[in-house]
């Protein structure tokens, strides 16, 4: 790319010089003058010039222009309201026609005290109302979604919510109905937004006509902290704001990352922050008495009764990580087990591959890519919903984005994903010769399957991909912390894991794990279970000892996201329970385990080991990525599975983004929860005679889920796709035949 | 010895003459001096005529508070449930009257003339809890009713709540 040429622009008499084509308001702000907007956000697309809060003064024009639509040209001369009369009258009329219809119920609106019209009114408009007829009035507020309310009198129409809806997260289901003067934000059909990204409409709206139901007169500007964090509900990690008041969190708001998340955020971190205080919470430690029946018991009991168990047990203890720890909970409980005992046998996450370091770009070069290849049986934005908004905008740019799997654009069965990457790998693939020749191209995958790193890492590297700067590839997990999780335990000790058979204790730590039927086989093999979980519900029946765990809102720590970018969690309100890694701390005393209950302390060394001695205190509010690793030498491509064999149309499980034990203590998120449904392609569904909407039964061996049809014309013939928390214990092989 | 005696005694005799004058000592709790029209005294929380409390709970009362003495946490009313004329109602209005320094901020920053400090201010308390007003408190009438002085003797103006109808 040329350099793009300079040119020079006066404002408010100060020359300033910017690159040609720079928009006008960033332009006055590399001159140190403020511009101000209502509807303009460069994050939206074009400018449209809605509100006319940006009128400017331009030499050689006759009239005020909208300051936000115009670019830099070279000798332009602008005069602002600070410099330019008729400027200044213009923004004050501006204002004055935004507030004729505006209530002015400045203190009952949610907005009072962080609104960009008040702050303006009080800068640039008039001090006192002309208007002397009645307002107009709506029915208020009406709820477009259990989320998001909506307040049409305070509504300004700077189109900042539509455009958004339109061509950001392209759901296109917030719209603008009627013309002229009679314009308003309305939802498509009046039907609820549903959307992943539904809540960014909430901080984009510059004055309180979108407003957020959980935070629904809750505190007040100046009563409230942010309290700047990380996201822990899925592998992205974007960077949050926390906004507690008096020890509570009251609404997560989305902090920019222009690598990570450009400021958006899915409606999982935004509006699920209330599961901490669900009412199956465990603030006590509770041991087993009787069958099913728990009791609670002091932290210095239950500190004393972990520690019987884990000299009973000695080395033959298993770990269960979730992949929700913190890098140093992790450390710290590998440092214990690992170091104290020489139990080395744990159940990881994910199975990494550090191959993929070669491959490492920021998330934003997805947006600036060419070709990006997706791969794998799950959707992306059930996995990772902010890598499918830069997936997005970079087919908004021209890039081609090819999605192969099961509901892909090129359609393959389950499972196929380890033969793709071999096939893409292969010399006369034209798709794969596409990637290898071009200079920004990605691959993704996506899907359940543990070893995907290592596909997508030899295949990367198969096409070369690790030579060019512009191109990589980027492994989509299942847990938000899985990478870090696994590099802390493994980084701990050298001891080889040995298979204990009997198990005699269990360490189930966290909640991912609780609910995992995987580990929840483990323990029917187990003598005891130790259980590190938030919830009653996903311990109680099975745990001998149940220890509180703390939410990623409550702890203070690191997590790594799936570019490998080391980003900084704090403790935004204070658990029920002490944390982790104090009672870990004093556990580990007593084995003799020198270990620190603060996790700046536990950072030094994991990092010592791990990130090059990085300091805790250099992980900067917008962490960086770390540089691409030297390529290794090529890993060969794993051999795929051989795929079963079998009668019956193929069952596509999926985790839907609004799952788990967060979403399913959240009221206001429930019904994004996947409905009951089996999905069926158009083909299968004429073929068995199943229309829309039919109730039908899935089967497989000797059980049946009931559930209602629904046809989806992206499935491949042969598949059907059911989400996980439906599916039962339905196995791979399944036939669906009418109730 | 001083170095001005003179000077001494002559400030001894206005001791003296003192001793002769009838006290003007006021026998406080029996006699309570009238008080100013604009006394700030213990806060009092208003009603519109029909019973709705005046506050919305917007809180700009606890931001203007220099003493940071003012707790509210707001709550939306409901068809079954209107306490407030607005959308929203002051769930929790508390105000530390320990820390408080009747200043008057609150009353001036409230946009719906809902909290006006009164006249009492026989408000002393064996415990710190107790001086925690809550908002049942706030809305009650005051129990000691204070005597006012004739504000026709003052030329402070009088504000629009406190005039005679």
């Amino acid at each position: 790319m040329s350099t793009p040429e300079l040119v020079t622009v006066t404002i408010d008499d100060r020359a300033v010089q910017v690159p040609k084509g720079t928009g006008l308001v960033e332009t006055a702000l590399a001159a140190g003058v403020e511009i101000p907007v209502f509807c303009y956000e460069p994050r939206l697309g074009p400018a449209v010039g809605a509100c006319r809060m940006c009128l400017v003064e331009v030499e050689g024009m006759p009239k005020l222009q909208a300051g936000c639509t115009l670019t830099a040209q070279d000798g332009m001369t602008v005069r602002t309201a600070q410099t330019s009369a008729k400027a200044a009258d213009g923004q004050n009329a501006t204002l004055e026609f935004l507030l004729v219809n505006h209530p002015l119920d400045c203190p009952v609106c949610d907005k009072g005290g962080e609104c960009p019209l008040q702050d303006l009114t009080f800068r640039y408009g008039p001090g006192r109302t002309r208007m002397t007829f009645p307002k107009l009035t709506f029915d208020k507020p009406i709820p477009i979604s259990p989320t998001i309310a909506l307040d049409r009198e305070r509504c300004i129409l700077c189109y900042r919510c539509t455009r958004f809806s339109e061509g950001v997260s392209e759901d296109g289901e917030l719209v603008t109905v009627n013309r002229g003067a009679q314009s308003m934000i309305a939802t498509f059909e009046d039907e609820p937004y549903r959307g992943r990204f539904s809540g960014n409409v909430i901080e984009l709206c510059p004055v309180g006509a979108l407003t957020s139901t959980q935070y629904r007169f809750l505190a007040r500007p100046w009563e409230i902290q942010n309290v700047p964090s990380v996201c822990g509900l899925c592998p992205v990690g974007c960077n949050i704001d926390v906004t507690t008041r008096e020890g509570k969190v009251k609404r997560v708001l989305s902090r920019n990352h222009p690598e990570v998340d450009e400021g958006w955020l899915c409606d999982k971190g935004r509006f699920a922050f209330s599961h901490p205080h669900a009412r199956d919470r465990i603030t006590e430690p509770l041991r087993r008495v009787r069958r099913r029946g728990f009791e609670e018991l002091s932290w210095d009991d239950a500190v004393d009764e972990a520690e019987r168990m884990l000299r009973a047990a000695g080395t033959r203890i298993v770990t269960a990580l979730s992949g929700s720890e913190t890098i140093e909970q992790a450390y710290a409980l590998g440092k214990l087990l690992r170091q104290g005992l020489g139990a080395h046998a744990a159940v990881l996450p994910e199975e990494t591959s550090t191959a993929l370091d070669a491959l490492r770009l920021p998330l934003s070069a997805i947006r600036d890519a060419e070709l990006v290849v997706v791969v794998g049986d799950q959707p992306v934005e059930e996995r990772a919903p902010v890598v499918d908004l830069w997936l997005r905008a970079a087919r908004r740019r021209g890039a081609e984005i090819v999605t192969i799997g099961p509901t892909g654009s090129i359609q393959t069965p389950p499972g196929s994903a380890p033969q793709v990457c071999r096939d893409l790998a292969a010399e006369n693939n034209e798709l794969g010769r596409r990637l290898r020749g071009g200079q920004r191209s990605i691959v993704i995958w996506s899907g359940p399957d543990g070893r995907g790193g290592e596909h997508i890492a030899a295949l990367a590297h198969a096409l070369g991909l690790a030579d060019v700067a512009g191109s990589g590839a980027f492994y989509l997990p299942d847990t938000p912390n899985g990478r870090g999780v696994a590099d802390a335990w493994s980084a701990v000790a050298d001891g080889e894991p040995a298979d204990p058979e009997p198990i005699a204790l269990l360490i189930v730590s966290g909640d991912e794990a609780a609910a995992n039927p995987g580990v929840r086989a483990l323990a029917e093999r187990a003598e005891m279970v130790l259980a590190i979980t938030m919830f009653q519900g996903l311990a109680v029946g099975w745990a001998d000892l149940v220890l509180p765990g703390t939410s990623y809102l409550e702890r203070d720590g690191t997590y790594m996201n799936l570019e490998g970018r080391v980003q900084r969690l704090r403790r935004t309100v204070i658990p029920p329970a002490p944390d982790e890694l104090a009672w870990l701390a004093k556990l580990a005393g007593r084995f003799g385990v020198e270990l620190s209950p603060h996790p700046s302390l536990v950072f030094e060394d994991v990092s010592a080991r791990l990130f090059g001695g990085l300091a805790f205190a250099d992980i900067a509010a917008t962490a960086a990525l770390p540089t691409r690793a030297k390529a290794a030498p090529r890993p060969p491509l794993p051999e795929p599975e051989p795929q079963l064999g079998g009668d019956g149309l193929r069952l596509l499980r999926y985790r839907s983004l609004f799952s788990g034990a967060a979403v399913e203590r959240v009221a206001e998120l429930q019904f994004q929860r996947p409905a009951r449904e089996v999905e069926i392609s158009p083909e299968d569904a004429a073929a068995k005679g199943i229309a829309s909407g039919n109730e039908v039964a899935v089967r497989h061996n000797g059980t049946s889920v009931a559930l209602r049809a629904t046809l989806n014309r992206r499935l491949a013939p042969g598949v059907v796709r059911i989400a996980d928390e439906h599916a039962g214990d339905l196995g791979a092989r399944v036939e669906v035949g009418r109730a | 010895m001083s170095p001005q005696p003179l000077g001494s005694l002559h400030g001894f005799a206005v001791t003296f003459r003192q001793i002769f004058r009838k006290p003007i000592t006021q026998q406080y709790p029996e006699y309570k001096r009238p008080l100013y029209p604009r006394f700030r005294g213990r806060h009092r929380l208003n009603r519109f005529e029909n019973g709705l409390e005046k506050c919305v709970g917007c809180s700009l009362c606890a931001a203007a508070c220099p003493a940071d003495c003012i707790r509210v946490v707001a709550a939306e009313n409901t068809p079954e449930n209107r306490v407030s004329a607005g959308e929203r109602y002051a769930r929790i209005y508390e105000i530390n009257m320990s820390r408080c320094i009747f200043c008057g901020y609150c009353e001036i920053a409230c946009p719906f003339d809902a909290i006006t400090l009164g006249n009492e201010y026989e408000i002393s308390e064996y415990s710190r809890d107790d001086l925690i007003y809550t908002k049942d408190m706030l809305l009650a009438e005051p129990r000691k009713r204070v005597t006012i002085q004739d504000p026709e003797l003052f030329d402070t103006p009088i504000p629009y709540y406190r005039a005679k109808a």
